[in-house]
């Protein structure tokens, strides 16, 4: 068993998160809150750099890259709060597998693709959907792609582009799409994830500073073990979800069996571990943590949404639990 | 990245198994590590279990071959760990040998004690155990106030000790006891091995909250140890108990594995107790599920990071506390949830169909929180050492306290 990334992973990873962190960042959240319009670095820079089409295959004009790749990629996009989200690309890589015309769109930056759930008609809120042209959607059994009209609410988190969808004159892209829909649906959750465990560890990151280096009675905070303790349950769990993101990334092309409850267990593990993270870090801050000027509101909105987005802890608690229960059966 | 064998790996892994099937029989199994049954004694066939495991050469399997050892990889003991546990071999009856006494020998003993000691550790025919903690000092160790004089080419030890776990049944163990009471408190610290049957030392089993006595107090009056015995060098005590603390975290959860009650036992209990609840609560009880059930494969998935990490040559760091802190939180978990899908039986220390797994996992939890560092101390650990907090109050650079509080 080798349950690690290699030097080349390593090295990945880090020509991504300098990338994202000139092309991303808190700055360009914050504005986002006051100015509506496509998070960055967007979709254009993301296909171009190759980070959104990095799971299509080359054939379809993509990288041909495993989702272990993509999880590192999203990893530092999450750290920098950046959009649209790679959940989205990895999901509509999935949809589309066999149908490298429209995959080829896809890489291209010709169609830009997001994946509204609930009804085609009248959509359920969706990520992504602000900066798209087009949208997949599950019809019945079949999967369909077409344009459609987009109402954006008040967003909590605008890096997000959520909104609901009213899709019209859509074609089939596919027949008989269930089963590719919740493996679309899983490989999304286990991205998300990986964004988020970019994001909680920034956040940690931000609260150690602080605790470090803000005195009160005369001595630093972190030396307060009801503060410290806080902060290192956070790191504790934030390690963790590392193992479960890697895991099911790693599970999604190597251990399809396993997939499922590993992908179910992150995106879980996760909501829990990001917003507890975020709400440790506006709290540690003290007053400065609950300005609007502060960046940890940014960290925290994202968090109080992705939470909630493809799944909410409860659904995929439960995905875990009855998927572990029916492996006995 | 690769969760795969290699070629060679797998021959080892059917090997294991194989061995493991054909002696089923002579090797105890159950639901979880040192999960026993109230007021039944295994101990002599747990012994039996741990020597039939060494003489197959799947015990001490990293260990140098020259004491008994297979000079194996730590890749090979990963195989045979994952095979043990999908056999439900009960855990080794020997875990304080294995886990801190052993590795401790193993790098201050001398030639002459590991020659002696180790390859019957390994076989369980000598039990051992770690006389630690006092009743003045727990979480601060280094406070212990058990002295050890100087005769000539012996040491006077006058003293005692407490949650000495396995005492009773120990044939050694080591000892930590103070050298030098004018020097600060981490300084004047000496490591023994100290013989269990010599005369003065007094062992009284401790009965637990559980209703198991798997710890001691022990008296120390005049104990007599030659200076062979001792385990490293005079006044270097401290460092050499640090070896068996690391060790102790690795050994308790850090690697990965699970304390308390299996998350498949829960998986199968769940199988069948869960569908005969009232169908209101079932949604309730799948997200339970599926919570505990997420916290142990993290815990588990973390563990074998770290395990990669020792593999390829790493050392146990600081890092290997968390391993242990969650894998506390996961028993408790375990054991709780277990216990209420029990239903009106919950209340019962062994169900009416004689389930008694989860009761006495709910009542031993509470220990394993304590023990080998407890969870305040490996979170300040955590804090300070890995992630640079600051430490609550700077250290005291007071002498120790055995001059002053002298008995």
């Amino acid at each position: 068993m080798n349950f690690d990334i290699d030097d080349e992973q390593r090295n990945f990873a880090q020509h991504a998160r300098k990338f994202f962190s000139e092309h991303a960042g808190t700055a360009a959240a914050r504005a986002l809150l006051d100015e509506p319009g496509e998070p960055s670095p967007g979709r254009e820079l993301l296909t171009e750099l190759g980070f959104s089409s990095l799971t299509i295959p080359e054939e379809a004009g993509g990288v041909g890259s495993e989702l272990l790749n993509m999880a590192l990629v999203a990893e530092q996009a999450g750290r920098q709060l950046a959009g649209p989200s790679l959940a989205t690309a990895a999901r509509v890589a999935v949809l589309l597998e066999g149908r490298n015309d429209l995959l080829e769109d896809v890489a291209t930056g010709r169609i830009a693709v997001a994946v509204v759930d609930g009804s085609p008609e009248a959509s359920a809120p969706s990520m992504d959907v602000t900066s798209a042209s087009h949208f997949l959607a599950l019809d019945g059994d079949d999967l369909i792609l077409g344009p459609g009209t987009v109402s954006v609410g008040e967003p909590i988190d605008a890096t997000r582009g959520v909104g609901t969808v009213g899709m019209h004159l859509a074609e089939t892209a596919r027949v008989g799409s269930a089963a590719q829909w919740e493996k679309a649906k899983l490989v999304a959750c286990t991205i998300l994830a990986a964004e988020g465990l970019g994001a909680a560890e920034r956040v940690v990151e931000l609260a150690i500073e602080h605790a470090k280096s803000r005195e009160t009675f005369g001595r630093p905070i972190g030396s307060y073990q009801s503060v410290k303790h806080r902060i290192v349950d956070d790191w504790v769990a934030i390690n963790q979800l590392r193992s479960l993101v890697w895991w099911a990334a790693w599970a999604a092309d190597h251990d399809p069996g396993k997939f499922p409850i590993a992908a179910s267990a992150a995106k879980a593990y996760c909501a829990a571990t990001f917003e507890t993270a975020c709400e440790t870090l506006v709290h540690v801050l003290g007053g400065i943590g609950f300005t609007w000027e502060h960046d940890a509101h940014l960290y925290w909105r994202r968090a109080k949404v992705d939470r909630l987005l493809l799944g909410d802890e409860t659904e995929h608690l439960t995905l875990v639990a009855r998927r572990s229960l029916s492996n006995v059966a | 990245m690769d969760f795969e064998d290699t070629p060679e790996q797998e021959r080892f892994r059917t090997e294991v198994r194989t061995f493991l099937a054909e002696h089923e029989t002579e090797l105890d199994h159950g639901d979880g590590a040192y999960l026993e049954e109230p007021g039944i004694d295994r101990i002599n066939s747990l012994r039996k279990t741990q020597a039939v495991l060494f003489d197959a050469g799947l015990i001490g399997l990293t260990w140098p071959r020259e004491y008994g050892g297979g000079d194996g990889t730590n890749a090979q003991q990963a195989v045979v760990n994952e095979e043990l546990h999908r056999a439900r071999v009960a855990g080794p009856v020997g875990h304080v040998g294995l886990g801190m006494c052993g590795p401790t020998i193993l790098a201050h003993g001398s030639e002459d004690q590991k020659q002696r000691y180790i390859r019957r550790l390994l076989r369980a025919d000598d039990i051992w155990c770690q006389l630690f903690s006092e009743p003045g000092s727990g979480s601060d160790l280094a406070a212990l106030r058990t002295k050890a004089v100087r005769e000539g080419d012996r040491w006077r030890i006058q003293g005692q000790k407490v949650w000495t776990t396995l005492a009773q049944h120990s044939r050694y163990g080591i000892l930590l006891a103070r050298t030098n009471p004018e020097a600060r408190k981490h300084r004047g610290l000496t490591m023994f091995v100290i013989d269990m049957a010599a005369p003065g030392v007094t062992v009284r089993p401790l009965r637990q909250m559980n209703g198991h006595e798997s710890f001691n107090e022990i008296f120390l009056d005049d104990v007599m140890i030659d200076d062979a015995e001792r385990l490293g060098d005079i006044d270097d005590g401290w460092r050499v108990a640090l070896t068996t603390l690391m060790n102790e975290r690795m050994a308790v959860g850090g690697g990965g594995g699970e304390i308390g009650i299996r998350s498949d036992a829960l998986i199968a209990h769940a199988a069948v107790r869960l569908p005969q609840l009232p169908a209101e609560r079932r949604p309730l009880a799948y997200e339970a599920l599926g919570r505990v059930l997420v916290e142990s494969l993290a815990a588990r998935y973390t563990g074998y990071r770290l395990q990669t990490g020792i593999e390829k040559g790493a050392s146990p760091g600081p890092e290997a506390s968390a391993g242990k802190l969650t894998a506390v939180r996961v028993a408790h978990a375990t054991a709780d949830l277990g216990l209420r899908l029990l239903g009106e039986d919950a209340v019962f220390s062994r169900s009416r169909d004689g389930d008694w797994r989860w009761a006495t996992s709910q009542a031993s939890v509470p220990g394993i929180a304590i023990a080998g560092g407890t969870d305040e101390v490996l979170r300040n650990v955590l804090g300070e050492r890995v992630l640079g907090l600051p430490p609550d109050k700077p250290r005291s650079q007071e002498p120790a306290t055995a001059k002053t509080n002298d008995r």
